[in-house]
């Protein structure tokens, strides 16, 4: 028997399909065929079953079919939860770039507009500065010209970002429950941005997940010989930044340990496990005390 | 195929990806797409307006919506689907082309769908891309053609684009199918080939 979209041919016999296009295509998607001593279907099958009574017309429904079932396909791929994530980590880290190198030439351009000021011993950031252009400008109702309207822009495209930072961390507990448990939403979003989903995140190794994000030093340290990188986006976490010098390697190896297995719960099961969170948490913890150093005698 | 002068151009609706249009002839650029590059650096095929083509590797439709002008039938399988957003878009509005969302290494998956066709086109980059040509022999029919544009850099980075080039036309040799033309797509495309076979 031959399974083709528009019914099953058997023998000269056919049974043709009833239903509308989008439940053809779903029918489509279940046919499996066996590719051994495969023959491609004949359109005039179609005419035989009585599903269409010309070339043309056996064109237009196939295309309808074709395109109920690929706009089904792409609904569905899109439908899993980490796609959107990936994007909004990816806006959020890019709204990063453009606000601060923005906020350091609206800085300069202020300081050309007043010879006499300086940021030495203000301490005034870029990001600050542009506060209070864009202050300075509401005050004046405006009047601050095309500089202070640049700084408005940048101060709102600045609340955007929170508010988008809020969601972001927010999501990623969402669909990441344990790696999000471990290192933070945020973090965990950006692990996830930089291993293209949560599925590539789940078979990446321990070690993969240890230097994501530390690509020059990996390849400089494959090519040249340089230093092995400890850490890549995981440094971000403050176990890892805030760990003595020491044993800020061994801190990064032991999370990234966890952070793959906790990467797989979360893409096989889904849900948050406390136990193994728990005992998770504790084992960072003890990795990031220098007596930790103690674990091998114990 | 229809020419203006040297320009090589497709007679159908304008506008799919801001092509240029040329006395109400769509112009097909060599630089953007691969076929048109064949055309202007080989001979090629025609193709007549009764042919019924596979398209592997669709993408965002700009080539397949040039095919579709000159044939009766595209059946164009992609598999990522940002692309198939776009190609969705073109099939809406050509009545001729079928966006099918699958895996060009995995036949059996749109088997239900696909006819027997005069052409197979293969543009993927995957490393296996003389295995897929081969596994998507089944739709063509006897005397059918294969248009292969090999990506030499998809199949190893590391090997020299000729050595390559040479193994692919090994390949698709020993399977049985006759090589009718073979040539490089420069200037147009980097290391990218043209291989032009009957079945």
């Amino acid at each position: 028997m031959q399974s083709c979209w528009f019914g099953d041919v058997e023998a000269g016999q056919c049974t043709p399909f009833t239903g509308d296009a989008a439940a053809c295509a779903r029918r489509v998607r279940e046919i499996r065929t066996s590719m051994d001593a495969f023959v491609p279907l004949d359109w005039q099958q179609a005419v035989a079953c009585g599903v269409c009574r010309d070339r043309a017309e056996y064109l237009a429904l196939l295309q309808k079919v074709c395109i109920a079932g690929s706009e089904q396909a792409v609904r569905e791929q899109y439908a899993a939860k980490d796609v959107e994530l990936l994007q909004m980590v990816r806006t959020l880290d890019e709204m990063d770039t453009v606000t601060n190198v923005l906020s350091e030439r609206v800085a300069d351009w202020y300081q050309i507009r007043h010879p006499s000021f300086s940021r030495k011993y203000r301490r005034t950031p870029a990001h600050v500065l542009v506060k209070s252009i864009s202050e300075l400008n509401r005050e004046r109702g405006g009047g601050g010209g095309a500089l202070g309207k640049v700084a408005t822009e940048i101060t709102s495209l600045a609340d955007a970002r929170t508010a988008l930072a809020k969601e972001v961390s927010a999501r990623a507990c969402d669909v990441m429950p344990n790696t999000s448990a471990l290192i933070g939403g945020l973090v965990a979003a950006r692990l996830l941005s930089h291993a293209g989903g949560l599925k590539e995140l789940s078979r990446l190794p321990a070690s993969g997940i240890q230097v994501l994000g530390a690509r020059t030093a990996l390849f400089a340290h494959i090519r040249t010989h340089a230093p092995s990188p400890k850490h890549g986006i995981i440094f971000q976490h403050r176990r890892v930044h805030n760990a003595p010098r020491e044993v800020r390697g061994k801190v990064a190896r032991v999370l990234a340990g966890k952070l793959a297995i906790a990467a797989r719960l979360d893409y096989y099961r889904g849900c948050a496990v406390p136990a193994f969170l728990d005992d998770a948490q504790a084992r960072i913890d003890r990795a990031g005390t220098v007596e930790g150093e103690g674990d091998k005698q114990q | 195929m229809i020419r203006v002068g040297d320009v090589l151009v497709s007679k159908g609706e304008g506008g799919v990806y801001g092509e240029r249009m040329l006395d109400g002839y769509r112009v097909w650029d060599p630089y953007r797409s691969k076929l048109a590059a064949l055309y202007l650096v080989g001979t090629g095929i025609e193709l007549p307006p009764d042919m019924k083509v596979l398209y592997l590797g669709a993408a965002n439709g700009t080539t397949v919506s040039h095919v579709a002008d000159y044939v009766e039938v595209v059946y164009a399988v992609e598999f990522a689907p940002r692309p198939m957003q776009d190609l969705l878009e073109v099939a809406r509005r050509r009545k001729n082309v079928m966006p099918i969302l699958a895996d060009a290494s995995c036949p059996e998956q749109y088997a239900p769908l696909v006819e027997t066709v005069d052409l197979l086109y293969q543009d993927v980059a995957q490393p296996d891309q003389a295995a897929i040509a081969l596994k998507n022999c089944v739709f063509l029919k006897d005397g059918g053609y294969l248009i292969l544009m090999l990506k030499t850099r998809s199949v190893d980075i590391r090997k020299e684009p000729a050595e390559v080039f040479r193994d692919t036309l090994d390949i698709l040799m020993s399977a049985g199918l006759t090589v009718t033309e073979s040539t490089w797509l420069a200037p147009y495309h980097q290391d990218h080939a043209a291989i032009l076979c009957t079945k």
